[in-house]
């Protein structure tokens, strides 16, 4: 299968990848590649412009005067779940990220390709060579072949990585033409499954920046595949847990769900619940429960709605399960 | 300031050989390993990031070679699995393929072997469950895992009698 043909640029620094995005007709940036390529090759996007940021010289990972951790969003994923410091500091996002396809695809995507992916949809992601069919609304049409007698784009935004930056809080440093912004991850995603983010077409993510809890916590990250590996997730979701010193009584839940819906998504109302509430096993039950029921969820990839939910429900317990284990785990000397 | 070229002159590294080659901007490394150098042993299956029949070694870590630009591999070390074995000797990891079988039409076996001979580079002791892991992203259509895993497991075992 060939890649369409395009003009590569390979900048040596943000600031030049960003003036070359801004000056390049129809440019398009790449940054692991795994994303971008394989919808190259399908004919779904093809850019006249492709900006590598392979070039670029890696740069380690930076605790920051507030015990911030910062990530280069050009850091590998395989690299991100080997981290001593993002395994200390953030252990969900090396969890997340351990989970993220396999080893192959790990040492090639990076961590900001994989929060800056596309959304994906059954129909949408294969060759349309020999459809003699209207292009559906992914690819500039006005049909959706997945709800025919749907409006809107039912692609569903699959990153594994993007959860568990919701939970820890994470903030993304964009450079453009005007410089550094700071901003929470979620302003990223706009949940419209056609335009999943709100990004300029000049704009990069090049840092990450991961902010320092306090006080005694725990994470837990769960993702439902069929096949457990290479694939991308049926549902996955993101704990994070603050508890009380006793160890018992949560006193903020951070809970975010992926892959069911055109952006990640936070559970607030669950979140709310389960805040002051002891964090025994059949709180958790309740809360899978709250999870499942407060979402929209929207059905992908064959899976039923109703499937989902029931999904969802099963994960939510383990996710909180896995966080309250580690919560203990990780305190108990402290106790 | 611009690097742009459609067409660039590059130096690839494969298997300890270097080759100047004048390739084309849009040129995948599988591509040119098959077409412009006549390394056919690697595979390609799918051509999306899917089967793994294109995995070979860049910088010692495993890749698929449909999703990366060759010209982004200059001045890197790439390892196909034509440089496996070293006149005419069979690692550990083809022999135990060999011996168990692990090969039937033989398309995903480049990719397979790759992907153990790093494994067993990072972990010369792997449980069942690492090897699962480590050959996930890897399809064989003869449904052959059993066999593949037997030879995984045996070139453990070979391995260990060589030290």
């Amino acid at each position: 299968m060939y890649l369409p043909k395009f003009t590569l640029e390979s900048p040596k620094s943000f600031e030049e990848a960003v003036s070359l995005l801004k000056s390049g007709e129809d440019a398009r940036l790449l940054s692991g590649g795994t994303d971008l390529l394989p919808r190259m090759k399908y004919k779904l996007c093809t850019p006249g412009v492709v900006v590598s940021l392979k070039g670029l010289p890696p740069i380690p990972i930076q605790v920051d005067e507030e015990d911030n951790l910062i990530v280069d969003a050009n850091m590998s994923l395989t690299a991100i779940t080997l981290s001593p410091e993002i395994q200390e500091k953030a252990p969900l996002l090396a969890k997340a990220a351990q989970m993220v396809a396999t080893r192959e695809i790990r040492n090639m995507g990076t961590i900001g390709g994989n929060i800056c992916q596309e959304t994906r949809c059954l129909y949408l992601n294969q060759t349309h060579t020999f459809q003699f069919i209207e292009p559906c609304l992914k690819r500039g049409g006005t049909v959706c072949y997945f709800a025919p007698k749907g409006k809107k784009c039912w692609a569903v935004f699959m990153s594994d990585t993007a959860p568990a930056l919701f939970c820890l809080n994470a903030d993304v440093i964009i450079s453009d033409l005007n410089g550094d912004h700071q901003i929470p991850i979620e302003k990223i995603y706009t949940g419209d499954s056609l335009k999943p983010l709100s990004l300029g077409s000049d704009q990069i993510i090049t840092k990450i920046v991961i902010p320092e809890t306090e006080g005694p916590s725990g994470s837990g990250f769960a993702k439902f595949t069929v096949r457990e590996t290479i694939e991308f997730a049926v549902v996955n979701i993101g704990v994070f847990l603050e508890a009380e010193k006793n160890l018992e009584t949560c006193k903020q839940a951070r809970i975010t769900v992926g892959a069911v819906f055109g952006a990640p998504q936070r559970a607030v109302e669950a979140e709310d619940w389960l805040a002051g509430k002891n964090l025994s096993q059949e709180n958790i039950n309740k809360a899978s429960q709250k999870i499942a029921s407060s979402l929209k969820i929207m059905p992908h990839h064959g899976y039923s709605k109703s499937y989902l939910t029931e999904c969802l429900k099963i994960q939510s317990r383990h996710a909180l399960s896995d966080a309250v284990k580690e919560l203990i785990d990780q305190n108990i000397g402290g106790r | 300031m611009t690097t742009a070229q459609r067409k660039r002159i590059i130096e690839l590294t494969v298997n300890e050989e270097t080759y100047e080659l004048a390739i084309e901007c849009q040129e995948i490394l599988l591509d040119v390993l098959r077409n412009n150098l006549g390394l056919t042993g690697t595979k390609e299956g799918c051509g999306t990031g899917e089967c793994g029949s294109c995995t070979v070694l860049l910088e010692g870590e495993p890749i698929l070679a449909c999703l990366m630009l060759a010209v982004e591999c200059e001045n890197k070390k790439i390892e196909t699995i034509e440089g496996q074995s070293i006149n005419g000797d069979l690692t550990p990891v083809q022999e135990a393929f060999l011996e168990k079988g692990g090969v039937q039409c033989g398309f995903c076996t480049p990719g397979m072997v790759m992907a153990s001979t790093d494994l067993l580079k990072r972990n010369p002791d792997p449980s069942k469950e690492d090897i699962m892991e480590s050959l996930g992203g890897h399809l064989c259509r003869c449904t052959g895992y059993n066999k593949i895993m037997e030879s995984v497991q045996h070139a453990v075992k070979l391995n260990r009698d060589n030290t």
